[in-house]
């Protein structure tokens, strides 16, 4: 294909706002996907059944659309989706990266949201061309006329760009295909025949047939499935399976060229040979500059991962490694708890990418797992000036080799309705946020910017937030950077020995309120035994709360005759089952939601 | 072999709010065929097998006072003539005191029961009302003097303890008002909350308070101590029968071989149970163990007649109990008597020694002191009592 007649586009907006539903319309219209598949299978591009559950897309997909324009000329179309959470905003970013446009969806109903513009700024960033649309105007309580003036005075732009639609009832959707065309630039394809390729890997994911699956975006030069290939970063040379695109199924093509966007199908094993943001060259006339990469997403929540039971250790190993082909911003590794035995301490970008990583281990690959309470990176500086970065708070040193405990700070931008300021200010207080800047949005709107630390962001920020404002706030974040505070270590003692995975780095002053709350958690958590069990938490070796759980006196069924025999006994099977399922620490019994406590703390 | 014989009455005038039992109210009209096809179930075994004997009997329900007496006469009769059931034998039927006068238990006593197991539950009428008992207190002392005057004289009364906000005074009190009729046996239940029951969905909404398990535990005690000062004998979890044992203490073990003459007023039909022996269940949802099978008949009482007019008794959820789990479940039953489970009838039954099965079990559960372990025989100690299940279980395959 010229490359003039290739437009490479993503969509982006906050969540909810219609994104894939436009995505579908756009497919739809081309005749890429037929009418009738469209109504069997909304949000095409979802495919994965988790996605369409929480309409949300996890992972960047990209698919080839054709469509003659009204000039009758043929264009390709290369929609390439983007992730709808912020833990993701990496993956935007790289999805971003193999566009000229974007298309920013924003729903007629509620305006701009901390997304819109978060995602607008990643956009800006890597210097693409904006549409603005605002979508949803069939509904009764659209204002599409101010949210249109609130998109041009964002983007500094005309009232005319903004392209009104309705993706559900398929309203003027034409307009958005036409403003494709005629406002993102084509990509910029050197000329000359004998270029050598260069395609960059803004995505991938695993197939059991083709091996790596490469979603690239050339640059230039051309790629066949019949050329060997050399990855530039890690100097893997495979010869692929085939070349294609996505339409939306992978569909396999002769030749992809310059400033086209699809896949290759590496035949490579493992991730790691065929990295996201490698550059893919040919082995036979290389490149010799690589494109710009990425900088690999750098986990910042860690939580333990360990199976329910000890025996599925080896399972829970394979199932993370094959998720961990589909998801390249995971981390894990082996660790061995007194009380849980082996898992894996696993790195996340956020806490939503591990909520979905936990609801994927537990649906496709049929993993029954105890999870710890999500916890952040922190970085010492140690006496002897060394800095060592932390995954766990046990790992967290005696205070006398610590010169400085740092942890990750975050800029959230929360937009809230004025009714809610004071709720959301609350919130962040105790939270230990501060606030840096409000704005005023429009005349029912702010637009407040805090820095919080991330350890106090994983637990239930954004739901407290969401009750507190009755989900009508909307929050983005990044990273800012790591703070050194006053940063203790409690630990959790149950009858008398700590337990490492429920220690916790909190802030001094709130040390007391942490521990103790924990503790009373961990009571309601832990069934009464055949003895007392004291339950301790303890601020620098020293205990500051204690509860107990009394010994159990009353645990037998005081009726049992010959016609309760079967149905007796099946109450104990039932009840030895379960305690197998539950971890000794020394004699004492401890079920799966006691860790999960520290999760729930309010 | 001593072997029971269990004949359900699935007949109620009111569904208690605790009760989870196979019964049901507005089948009355179902009675005669009921009784009909008990008997054809009789027939049904007879001809299966023969040889059967029966030890005892047990009409339990339900509400098996709501049956006439010429109905219980008549099945007394079928287990006497088909089933060589001595004219000795005992002969229990639970009564409702709502539902008996003089002239009906003067019947019952001729028909051949010769044991009343009466359910009075409680002394106090806000309790019998969250209950849903259709008696009242003074019924339950009519009913106990009427029973005594047709010539009853060995009587059990049923007690529940550890009701949502019940005191342990309260509870104090039925005990000592109950101790004044002179019964010759009680049986004191803990309740428990049955799911899908109504008391429990009012426990769960929030309207009653949650029973505390640490207070039922304390109204245990202080009943057992009241009994033991009165001349009981604690022979089972939940059931006394007046008359020493031999030893002092509350859980006494009377010498080995010998508890049936200990006390006169031991329920017989139960001990079967509890020495998880042998049993044969008639009527709806009835379960039967017999040459190492275990099932119920079909549960509603319709499906119950029709399945045995229809010549075929299906068996429900039958299961074949291998030996390993025999030996658990005669350990989940027996640990519950006073003299648990003694170590020449489990080497008579399985030809196996308990030490050798559950040595590790055994030992743990002796240091924790929840089992006491000598040469004669297995049993919970005071503290077990109570905490039956955690021991129990470990025997389980």
């Amino acid at each position: 294909m010229d490359p003039q007649h290739i437009r490479n586009f993503s969509i982006i907006a906050h969540i909810d706002h219609g994104k894939s539903t436009l995505a579908d319309r756009l497919l739809g219209l081309t005749g890429t996907v037929a009418a009738r598949d469209m109504e069997a299978h909304s949000q095409v591009l979802d495919a994965m059944e988790l996605e369409q559950e929480r309409g949300v897309t996890i992972k960047a997909s990209a698919v080839q659309m054709h469509w003659q324009a009204p000039d009758g000329e043929e264009y390709e179309l290369n929609l390439i989706d983007t992730p709808g959470h912020v833990d993701f905003g990496y993956e935007v970013s790289r999805a971003l990266a193999a566009c000229e446009g974007a298309v920013l969806v924003v729903d007629a109903t509620q305006g701009i949201e901390a997304q819109t513009l978060a995602n607008l700024y990643l956009a800006l960033e890597h210097d693409l061309e904006i549409i603005p649309v605002v979508n949803k105007i069939d509904l009764p309580t659209a204002q599409p006329e101010e949210i249109k003036l609130e998109l041009a005075a964002l983007l500094g732009g005309s009232l005319d760009e903004v392209v009104l639609v309705s993706a559900k009832e398929g309203t003027n959707v034409e307009a958005v295909l036409r403003a494709i065309v005629a406002r993102v630039p084509p990509p910029s394809v050197p000329t000359g025949t004998d270029t050598p390729l260069r395609a960059l890997i803004f995505d991938s994911h695993y197939d059991s047939y083709k091996g790596v699956i490469a979603y690239v975006r050339l640059q230039e030069g051309e790629v066949d499935g019949q050329t060997p290939l050399l990855m530039m970063a890690t100097g893997t040379k495979t010869l692929p399976v085939e070349v294609g695109v996505f339409a939306p199924e992978m569909k396999p093509v002769r030749v992809l060229s310059g400033g086209e966007v699809g896949y290759v199908a590496t035949g490579l094993k493992s991730v790691r040979e065929a990295r996201v943001g490698d550059t893919i060259t040919s082995a036979r006339n290389p490149a010799v500059q690589p494109l710009v990469g990425y900088q690999p997403a750098k986990p910042m929540v860690f939580a333990s991962f360990y199976p329910a039971e000890a025996d599925d250790f080896a399972d829970l190993r394979d199932a993370l490694e094959k998720l961990q082909l589909n998801d390249a911003a995971l981390t894990f590794e082996p660790e061995s708890s007194e009380a849980l035995q082996f898992g894996f301490r696993c790195g996340f970008l956020g806490l939503f990418h591990m909520v979905i990583a936990q609801e994927r281990l537990e649906r496709e690959y049929a993993q029954d797992l105890i999870i710890t309470a999500p916890s952040v990176a922190y970085e010492l500086l140690l006496v002897n000036g060394e800095v060592r970065e932390i995954h766990r708070p046990s790992d967290l040193p005696e205070p006398t080799l610590t010169v400085e405990v740092r942890e990750p700070w975050m800029e959230v931008q929360v937009i809230t309705p004025n009714d809610y300021l004071g709720a959301v200010m609350e919130i962040f207080r105790r939270k230990r946020g501060e606030l840096l800047l409000t704005e005023t949005l429009d005349t029912k709107r702010v637009l407040l910017t805090f820095e919080v630390p991330l350890a106090e962001m994983v637990v239930d920020l954004h739901d407290k937030l969401k009750s507190a404002t009755r989900g009508y706030a909307s929050m983005d974040y990044t990273f800012d950077g790591y703070r050194a505070d006053d940063l203790v270590k409690v630990d959790i003692l149950i009858t008398g020995t700590p337990v490492d995975a429920l220690a916790l780095i909190v802030h001094r002053d709130l040390a007391y309120e942490r521990g103790s709350a924990l503790i009373r958690k961990m009571k309601e958590a832990i069934p009464r035994q055949l003895f007392e069990v004291p339950i301790q938490a303890a601020v620098g070796g020293k205990i500051v709360a204690r509860v107990n759980v009394k010994a159990l006196r009353k645990d037998v069924l005081s009726k049992c005759y010959g016609g309760d025999v079967s149905r007796k006994r099946k109450l104990l099977e039932k009840q030895k089952a379960g305690k197998k399922r539950m971890k000794m620490l020394g004699n004492v019994v401890i079920p799966q939601e006691a860790f999960l406590a520290a999760l729930r703390l309010d | 072999m001593r072997r029971a014989l269990y004949i359900h009455i699935p007949f109620c005038l009111r569904r208690c709010t605790y009760c989870d039992f196979n019964t049901y109210v507005g089948l009355l009209p179902l009675r005669a065929a009921y009784v009909e096809a008990l008997e054809r179930e009789a027939v049904l075994w007879a001809e299966r097998s023969p040889e059967l004997q029966v030890a005892t009997l047990y009409f339990g329900g339900g509400t098996p006072s709501l049956l006439s007496p010429d109905s219980v006469a008549r099945l007394v009769n079928v287990a006497r003539v088909r089933f060589a059931l001595p004219a000795d034998a005992e002969v229990t039927l639970e009564a409702n005191p709502g539902t008996v006068a003089e002239q009906q238990l003067r019947a019952l006593r001729q028909a051949g029961v010769n044991r009343l197991s009466l359910g009075v539950q409680s002394s106090h009428r806000e309790e019998l009302a969250l209950l849903g008992r259709i008696h009242s207190w003074a019924e339950a002392v009519s009913a106990v003097a009427a029973a005594r005057r047709a010539g009853f004289a060995n009587l059990s009364l049923d007690l529940i303890f550890g009701l949502p906000g019940q005191s342990l005074s309260r509870w104090m009190e039925t005990m000592e008002r109950v101790l004044e009729l002179e019964p010759e046996h009680l049986s004191l239940y803990a309740l428990k909350l049955e799911p899908d029951t109504p008391l429990a969905r009012r426990v769960a909404a929030g309207e009653l308070p949650a029973p505390d398990p640490d207070l039922a535990a304390d109204m245990y005690a202080r009943a057992g101590e009241l009994l033991q000062d009165a001349g009981f004998w604690q022979y089972e979890i939940s059931n006394w029968a007046r008359g020493r044992a031999p030893a002092p203490e509350i859980w006494a073990v009377p010498p080995a071989g010998q508890s049936e003459q200990i006390s006169a007023w031991v329920a017989q039909h139960n001990l079967i149970y509890w020495r998880n022996t042998s049993w044969l269940g008639w009527g709806a949802g009835a379960y039967s163990w017999f040459q190492g099978r275990r099932w119920s008949n079909p549960a509603h009482p319709r499906a119950y007649i029709a399945a045995v007019k229809s010549g075929e008794l299906q068996r429900v959820a039958e299961e074949c109990i291998p030996s390993a789990l025999e030996m658990g479940e005669t350990l989940m039953m027996g640990l519950r008597l006073a003299e648990g489970v003694t170590t020449h009838r489990f080497r008579a039954r399985f030809g196996l020694e308990l030490s050798t099965q559950y040595g590790d079990a055994l030992s743990h559960f002796v240091k924790l002191g929840l089992l006491s372990w000598d040469a004669e025989r297995l049993r919970l100690t005071r503290a077990g009592r109570l905490l039956g299940n955690q021991v129990f279980a470990a025997f389980l395959p």
